[in-house]
């Protein structure tokens, strides 16, 4: 088994311990409970399109449309909630409509034969065309109560619900990755999709089934957002499958497939949004916060560099 | 040659990597203007030691003289302002472009500061005629065979008027007549003074080509020999250190009986093979021979599934099966291990368990979740089967030699229980140590009532190791020969298209 420490969800977590101990010097209210919740809290909508896009990246591909996605789950779940239907029923509703979507660029990329980035730039403005239609380019508002509290309220005490569905989703994430044959597909097929066809794995199921995944939780994310605002606006999620890629990338994931797991992108997520809240704690001008977020994606991709080349080194130790 | 100065000699040079002694004070001379056969198995340091010529790595001991004088390249490029270069296994050209631009990439002759196209092509053209090539500067790169691009390649190293060349296994993914066409232009390169550094497995091509061979083991110097001194049995015992005699031979009784497991009906694609018909008995290992371009690999692909056809039928113990991708012959059972190991065969940052597991993940999955303690378990049963290096389930595939990775494509479909196995070179560019060890897992897979269906190119595997063989010539059966019949002649007469006799 490789050592724990030449992990690289090891690593972040220590990136992230640094950053808490940065900020904290600089004001002591970044360590404060409600604050690190507060961290938890602002990552759950990028967090939970990160590890979706983890699975379309895993599989040497990539998901643009994400942004999208959420977009058209956000105003057919408010349209739907709006015409008084059950809370739980819109959003069940909203997660099919989810991994439908996801499932046609599953098919663009596996039966077109389409690039993934080209089969989803494309589906990226289509989906934000089909929200704008649909709602005639206004917000939907009126979101109920119920629903709100049942995605956003708070579970116990100050912990809210959205963290929950965060690690919850990220868990079941881990247990397909890790303990289901279609997990282990997924990285063989960003690994050597030729060798895996070739090894009699339905290479098209498992492709189908990663953007699906994307997509549901693309949708999942829409409706935290819902009901975290109370309206839905069809502009809403514009640029967000770039946060969600930095997200997976910082977290380990191979942008061109076969390696990365579901906790680094949950960590990577977390950093991220640590990064964000303790700029505004420090009272850093929030242009600064751009800067800041694109020079840790650099170093983590420079750190990933580097830590292959430690682990070649250590291979050939090893074999002494 | 004996009595001209050495163009290279090297002086007690060794090279440890961090836990590896990749070689071991190795001195020796090459005389100038000779073809100088570097030999041994994979891993005995040939790479490292041209590697270190080359400027590949600067950090070594010992030291190298060019001429006479002390050498220390800092990098290839450096390598090849002093006169060494080296024509890679992947040459990496520029496929829209001409051969002539090609050729001269970077050093464009140029006229008030743009590139004199006239200029370039006439000195691209004398350099081709200095190989003896007929190759058309003018053409576009794209579209050439690999023999084609390795004469650019040396072209390009005439350019910087070189004193030494080394190929490395350049024959690698050539046809004979590239093979000939290649010694041609070595015996050019020789007649010019040019000294020619020679890495190969294959060891009649040192026969014909080098005039001297310098082998090592395990880092170390063996000798250096005039190859006229030497027999094959000589050189291989020399390489492993220990004889191989039983060296793609049989050790073991016949397997194969009356009974057909596999009948192929009719198989054609257009232009590229057609009415194909084939019959595999249990126990049997049966070769197809043919020279590059005989479409075997096509025809096999066909039949796993993983290649479409126009037409064909196939049966399996007498019963009708429908291919039509590897999912289906793998139900079938059949299994394919594919020439190209890195691209076909092994998945990337994959452990061993993994990359065997793949193929039958259902066999180790219960209510829907993975047991990996079954999984590592059925790799630890072929890993220590096939006697893996390190026999490790945890280990990165793409990390072990390639004798090791191609046991480990096997080990895959070993593991899924099939019965049918076609194995595309399956000892292509590995060691012979590990070749002799896939000879031994052949001849157990038959006896233990399973069938092969096996591609091979070199000679010795199809005569040595067949019980029964198919030459094909440009997508057409030309000939079936039973083992007692086998001879090169027999089979190469078929393979260059020849009738019966």
């Amino acid at each position: 088994m490789k050592k724990f420490y030449t992990q690289r969800e090891f690593a972040i977590v220590i990136a992230i311990g640094i950053m808490v101990l940065l900020f904290t010097i600089v004001n002591p209210i970044y360590i404060s409970g409600g604050n690190l919740i507060d961290i938890v809290d602002q990552s759950t909508i990028n967090g939970l399109l990160a590890i979706g896009i983890t699975f379309a990246i895993l599989t040497g591909g990539i998901d643009l449309s994400i942004g999208s996605t959420f977009a058209i789950v956000i105003v057919t779940v408010g349209k739907a909630l709006g015409a008084g239907i059950n809370p739980f029923e819109a959003v069940l509703i909203g997660l099919i409509m989810g991994f439908v979507l996801g499932a046609i660029n599953g098919l663009l990329v596996t039966k077109m034969h389409l690039q993934p980035f080209i089969a989803t730039l494309g589906m990226m403005s289509v989906y934000r065309g089909v929200a704008y239609i649909f709602t005639g380019g206004w917000p939907v508002l009126n979101t109920p109560g119920f629903f709100r509290k049942m995605l956003d309220g708070d579970l116990v005490g100050n912990i809210p619900v959205s963290a929950f569905i965060l690690f919850l989703v990220a868990f079941l994430g881990y247990i397909f990755l890790k303990y289901t044959r279609f997990g282990t597909y997924l990285y063989a097929i960003g690994g050597n999709e030729e060798a895996t066809r070739l090894s009699g794995v339905p290479v098209d199921k498992g492709k189908i089934l990663a953007y699906a995944i994307c997509g549901l939780t693309a949708g999942l994310s829409g409706m935290v957002l819902l009901a975290r605002l109370g309206t839905g606006e069809p502009t809403a999620g514009q640029g967000y499958e770039l946060n969600a890629i930095a997200a997976a990338a910082i977290g380990g994931t191979s942008l061109s497939g076969g390696k990365g797991s579901m906790l680094g992108t949950l960590l990577g997520a977390i950093l991220l949004s640590a990064l964000k809240v303790g700029l505004i704690v420090a009272g850093v001008d929030t242009f600064w916060q751009y800067i800041a977020t694109g020079l840790i994606i650099v170093v983590a991709a420079y750190f990933e560099v580097i830590q292959s080349t430690l682990g070649k080194i250590g291979l050939t130790m090893s074999k002494m | 040659m004996e009595n001209s100065a050495p163009a290279i000699i090297f002086d007690r040079v060794s090279k440890s990597f961090p836990g590896v002694k990749a070689l071991n004070s190795v001195s020796f001379s090459v005389a100038k203007g000779e073809v100088h056969a570097l030999l041994g198995e994979n891993g005995a340091g040939k790479s490292t030691l041209l590697n270190i010529l080359h400027g590949v790595y600067p950090d070594y001991e010992g030291h190298i003289l060019l001429d006479g004088r002390e050498a220390r390249f800092r990098t290839p490029q450096d390598a090849i302002k002093h006169g060494i270069a080296k024509v890679h296994q992947e040459i990496q050209l520029i496929p829209e472009m001409s051969v002539a631009q090609n050729i001269m990439l970077g050093y464009e002759p140029k006229k008030i500061g743009f590139i004199d196209h006239y200029r370039l092509r006439v000195m691209a053209e004398n350099l081709l005629a200095r190989l003896g090539s007929d190759l058309d500067p003018m053409s576009k790169v794209a579209g050439l065979s690999v023999g084609e691009m390795q004469m650019i390649g040396i072209a390009k190293a005439l350019l910087h008027q070189v004193q030494v060349i080394s190929l490395d296994e350049p024959t690698a993914s050539l046809s004979d007549k590239e093979v000939e066409s290649l010694f041609r232009v070595i015996g050019e390169l020789r007649a010019q003074g040019i000294t020619v550094l020679y890495v190969s497995h294959r060891l009649e091509e040192v026969f014909k080509i080098a005039d001297r061979a310098t082998i090592l083991r395990d880092g170390q110097y063996v000798g250096t020999y005039a190859v006229k001194d030497l027999t094959r049995a000589d050189m291989i015992k020399k390489m492993v250190g220990r004889d191989v005699s039983a060296f793609a031979r049989r050790n073991r009784p016949r397997a194969f009986t009356d009974e057909v497991v596999l009948r192929v009906e009719h198989f054609s694609r257009k232009g590229v093979f057609s009415d194909l018909n084939i019959e595999l008995r249990k126990g049997e290992i049966l070769g197809f021979a043919g020279l590059v371009g005989a479409k075997r690999t096509d025809l096999m692909r066909a039949i796993f599934g993983a290649d479409s056809r126009d037409e064909g039928h196939i049966e399996i113990k007498n019963k009708t099966v429908s291919i039509h991708g590897p999912r289906d012959a793998l139900r079938a059972g059949i299994g394919l291990i594919p020439e190209e190991r890195k691209t076909q065969g092994i998945i990337r940052y994959m452990s061993n368990a993994d990359n065997i597991g793949i193929t039958c993940l259902e066999k180790f999955t219960h209510w829907g979740l993975l047991n990996h303690v079954q999984k590592r378990k059925n790799c630890e049963e072929y890993i220590n089967l096939m006697d893996l290096n390190p026999k490790d389930p945890d280990y990165v595939t793409d990390r072990l030699s390639g004798g090791n990775q191609q046991k480990v494509v096997l080990a895959k479909w070993l593991s899924t229980k099939a019965d049918i196995l076609i194995l595309d070179e399956p000892t292509k560019g590995i060691d012979v140590g590990a070749k002799a060890e896939i000879y031994n897992l052949l001849e157990s897979m038959v006896s233990e009532g399973k069938s092969i269906l096996l591609v091979s190119s070199e000679m010795s595997e199809i005569i040595g190791m067949c019980d029964r063989v198919y030459v094909m010539h440009e997508g057409v059966i030309t000939a079936q020969l039973e083992y007692g019949d086998l001879s090169e002649e027999a089979v190469l007469h078929y393979a260059m298209g020849g009738i019966n006799k």
